[in-house]
């Protein structure tokens, strides 16, 4: 029993190929953060090493393992710091060499993939293109166009796309017992990714740093320049919670141009409602898509390591203001 | 495990390579001739034969045939090779092993005579990752190897590689592979294999592959796994969430008709049934890149273009216009390039369609338009379709013509004596009636800013002064300036209380006028530049004002001194290059 939420193309093509004997000797699963990379892998890895029937049983000693992450011949790599260094290569090809301890596969997962330097990811190729032979890579990636072609090319690549709304809420509420309003909010604001809609779940404080960040998107909606800056000023510099704020921003705004387009329906953030269809009632589509543009550039200027208070004064000032705010200053 | 079909299928002899005829020709009457060289370099995209060649000419320099084509196959060397036996051809990962010690051990081995065959083959493989140091440790060897040794030098990356490297191989670039020839080596492979396959199917894998072979055979391999008896086009698609042509059309029609909602809608639907929204992208690139073609009156490139498209195709291309096109390919560009890492994978699709789809909103927002010769022009929209693009109406500002605040009342609890002998004289200005009029504005707006500097408080005016030098008066609604600013960052502290009462009470005294209010606008920089432009011109044109002063200069200059006092010369006025208003001043 596959324990993933979507993907059923993906898990079927793994289990027929398991069941064949046609696994590959490397595959590379790529998709946004959170959409269930981590979980098809570990699912694979539990089929690959499993005692049970059918594969994965969930049940079998070995699953158990490596659903713990302890089992001997599985093992999850991550990135060493900021990167994934040629020296975790080096010793990954050292250890590949040795025969398995249990199984009769040694499983790899490499996790952000995307973070490795140049030099471990050339230094991967030879393994990657004619590996010991029983060994298994699993390369995780959220985007493959962020990997040197010869990576993706020596792999099987599954690109794992959001999982469609109505599947992931019903999963939410049948396997994570929440409540269904709540269940179709997080798969909205989600975008279809069940790893960070679960943890959202889980998490409380997830949504509520969401919810502060819609709230001072809104406040700042009717304020000025001068109280724009002194937020900016105050605004967090780290980037990973700047990060949240621009997404939480962006979903925001993404919901003014449906609305504004007429496609009110599509919305993510369906608790803010009211206050998205007040902004489209003065935002017009093609300033609300002016402003989403520049936003992207400030998330990629963001990851580029620009000054993030200059970046998010250029973009606090670039926001549409609200009319009455424009009318006050005479415009 | 089974072996990876990209592995099990690598061509064995010289014919079976696919798609780099070139380098096979060249280098098979090369070998027939017996003219083999020392260090050979093979360059070009992933999945193109690079390995594959190398071994291959290893397996043809040591083959033991006595005739015929080389490679045999047969003979106990070429066997060995094909099995990953040959201890005579040493293939080296260039970025594993990219040490100078790497390249020195490299080095010391070269030298001992082959084992078994006749040459010695090193194959790097990466080469371009290999450090400047064991670059250059290795140029001796690679310029005169012994006479036993072959170097074959591999590499995605030439332009990594030193001059020097390159310069001492024979360099062959491998070409990415035709499409038509990645089908037939895939409908070999799947025949062999007993793979079931359509045809439109295989080259929807071609045609994802973008010229790597090795892409393509992982692929079909892939495929091949999925476990239904035959390789369908819907199959390929569910995997690799590829996009059938008709919704493509859907969203070009919207694009057509304006209907911004449509677009938005499909665009949602179509992700939300789990379609790649980068491959959506991509392929309505290609969509609108055949529509360029079927505009030029080529027939459509897609393989699987029906009539029904076709003729779907021709009517849009119809009534897009070739710049329509290309604007739409350019924001479709931009939109695929910016994807990468992106949270909402769609969204800047949604940004180019909408931007294709909205008219730009005609200039931001200045109020009441300024002067509408020099607004730019929207694009005319190829068909129009006022009654899709929803709203464009609601103008965030209405401007409603507010009473100026207290800072316009004259105020006048400060003596104007103290900053007035700096203050230009009031003389020419009509005699403040309130009303001002442009050209005075105009003329004297230069002095005025330039005199800001001597007001106080000192700081206040060099900012006020240093706004203004950004902005240019637009025109004048009775008592009231309207001053042009680039940005809502300058408006916004121009209308500052303190900053308006200073800059009015310096304006009013430029122009001699009782009172004057100054209110500033947002306009676009269009505007802005002709603004200053019509300053500038009224300026020139204006007639050159006398300076007060005229006197003094005349009596200070050294060369008039010097005709007055030592010369006796008399100065005076040259009457007819003075216009009439000077005459009445100069009394």
């Amino acid at each position: 029993m596959w324990n993933v939420i979507g993907h059923e193309w993906a898990v079927r093509l793994l289990s027929a190929s398991l069941a064949d004997g046609r696994l590959s000797h490397a595959y590379l699963f790529t998709g946004p953060p959170g959409v269930g990379k981590t979980t098809l892998a570990l699912n694979f890895a539990q089929a690959i090493v499993c005692e049970g029937n059918p594969p994965p049983c969930q049940q079998c000693a070995p699953c158990q393992q490596v659903a713990r992450l302890i089992h001997p011949d599985v093992r999850l790599v991550e990135a060493d710091g900021a990167t994934f260094k040629i020296n975790q290569v080096r010793e990954l090809e050292r250890e590949a060499a040795l025969a398995p301890h249990s199984a009769r596969h040694r499983v790899y997962i490499l996790a952000e993939t995307e973070r490795m330097s140049r030099e471990a990811a050339n230094a991967l190729l030879k393994t990657l293109e004619e590996p010991p032979e029983p060994v298994v890579l699993i390369l995780l990636a959220s985007d493959a166009a962020l990997l040197p072609p010869t990576i993706v090319s020596r792999c099987q690549g599954l690109d794992l796309r959001p999982v469609p709304l109505r599947e992931l809420t019903q999963a939410l509420v049948e396997r994570e017992g929440a409540d269904p309003a709540q269940a179709e909010l997080l798969a909205r604001v989600s975008g279809g990714r069940p790893g960070w809609a679960i943890s959202a779940l889980r998490d409380p404080s997830v949504m509520e740093a969401r919810g502060r960040h819609l709230d001072d998107l809104q406040r700042l909606l009717a304020s000025d320049l001068v109280e724009r800056w002194e937020w900016a000023a105050g605004a967090p510099t780290d980037r990973r919670a700047l990060r949240e704020l621009l997404d939480n921003w962006v979903a925001w705004w993404r919901d003014v141009l449906l609305i504004a387009a007429g496609q009110g329906d599509k919305i993510a953030n369906l608790d803010r409602r009211e206050a998205l269809e007040a902004t489209a009632a003065w935002c017009p589509a093609d300033a609300a898509r002016a402003f989403l543009a520049q936003a992207l550039r400030t998330v990629q200027g963001l990851a580029q390591n620009v000054n993030a208070r200059l970046a998010l004064e250029v973009l606090t000032m670039d926001m549409p203001t609200a009319p009455e705010i424009a009318r006050i200053h005479g415009g | 495990m089974a072996q990876a079909l990209y592995r099990k299928w690598r061509s064995q002899t010289f014919d079976e390579v696919v798609g780099q005829e070139h380098v096979v020709r060249t280098l098979t009457s090369a070998l027939a001739q017996g003219r083999i060289a020392h260090a050979y370099l093979f360059a070009g995209p992933r999945g193109t034969g690079k390995t594959t060649m190398a071994r291959l000419l290893a397996k043809a320099v040591n083959c033991l045939a006595e005739d015929g084509p080389k490679p045999c196959n047969q003979c106990a060397v070429c066997q060995a090779l094909n099995e990953g036996r040959l201890l005579d051809l040493i293939e080296i990962d260039g970025a594993s092993n990219r040490g100078i010690d790497e390249v020195r051990t490299l080095r010391e081995q070269v030298n001992f005579s082959p084992n078994v065959a006749r040459y010695k083959v090193y194959i790097i493989d990466e080469v371009h990752m290999l450090t400047p140091e064991a670059f250059n440790a290795l140029l001796k060897t690679l310029e005169e190897p012994p006479a036993h040794v072959i170097f074959v030098l591999a590499t995605t990356e030439v332009h990594k590689l030193p001059p020097t490297i390159i310069s001492r191989c024979q360099r062959f670039d491998f070409r990415r592979i035709p499409l038509d020839l990645i089908v037939g080596r895939l409908r070999f492979i799947a025949d062999a294999e007993g793979i079931k396959a359509d045809q439109d199917a295989l080259e929807l894998i071609a045609r994802s592959a973008t010229g790597s072979m090795r892409d393509a055979i992982s692929l079909l391999d892939q495929l091949s796994s999925y476990g239904s008896d035959s390789i369908t086009r819907e199959l390929v698609q569910a995997m690799l969430g590829a996009v059938s042509v008709e919704p493509l059309a859907d969203l070009l029609d919207d694009v057509v008709q304006g209907d911004l909602k449509g677009a938005l809608g499909l665009v949602a639907q179509l992700v939300d049934q789990g379609l790649d929204p980068r491959q959506l992208t991509a392929e309505l690139l290609d969509y609108v890149r055949d529509l360029l073609q079927v505009k030029a009156g080529n027939p459509p490139s897609l393989t699987a273009a029906g009539a029904q498209t076709e003729a779907r195709m021709r009517a849009q291309a119809e009534a897009l216009r070739v710049e329509d096109l290309l604007r739409l390919s350019r924001l479709l560009t931009q939109a695929s390039l910016e994807i990468k890492g992106n949270i909402l994978p769609q969204l800047p699709l949604e940004l180019a369609l909408t931007e294709a789809i909205v008219k730009p909103e005609a200039a931001p927002a200045p109020a009441q338009s300024v002067q509408p010769a020099q607004q730019p022009k929207p694009a005319p929209r190829p068909a129009p379709a006022p009654a899709a693009t929803p709203r464009q109406e609601p103008k965030p500002q209405p401007a409603p013509q507010e009473p100026q605040p207290v800072a316009a009342q004259p105020r006048r609890e400060q003596p104007a004596a103290a900053s007035a002998p700096a203050a230009a004289p009031a003389s020419t200005a009509p005699a403040g009636e309130g009303i001002v009029d442009l050209d005075a504005v105009h003329h004297r707006w230069d002095e005025f800013v330039e005199n800001l500097r001597t007001r106080t408080p000192r700081t206040l005016a060099l900012s006020v002064q240093a706004l203004l030098r950004s902005g240019a008066p637009l025109r004048v609604e009775g008592d009231v300036v309207v001053v042009g600013f680039p940005s809502e960052f300058h408006r916004h502290k121009a209308n500052e209380n303190a900053a308006k009462a200073l800059a009015e009470k310096a304006l009013a005294e430029a122009l001699g006028v009782a009172h004057c209010a100054i209110r500033g606008v947002v306009v676009s920089p269009q505007e802005l530049k002709a603004a200053e432009a019509a300053r500038a011109g009224k300026k020139y044109a204006a007639p050159p004002k006398p300076t007060p002063n005229a006197a003094v200069s005349e009596a200070t200059d050294p060369v008039i001194q010097y005709a007055t006092n030592d010369l006796g010369a008399v100065a005076k006025p040259i009457a007819p290059e003075k216009p009439s208003s000077v005459e009445e001043e100069t009394p």
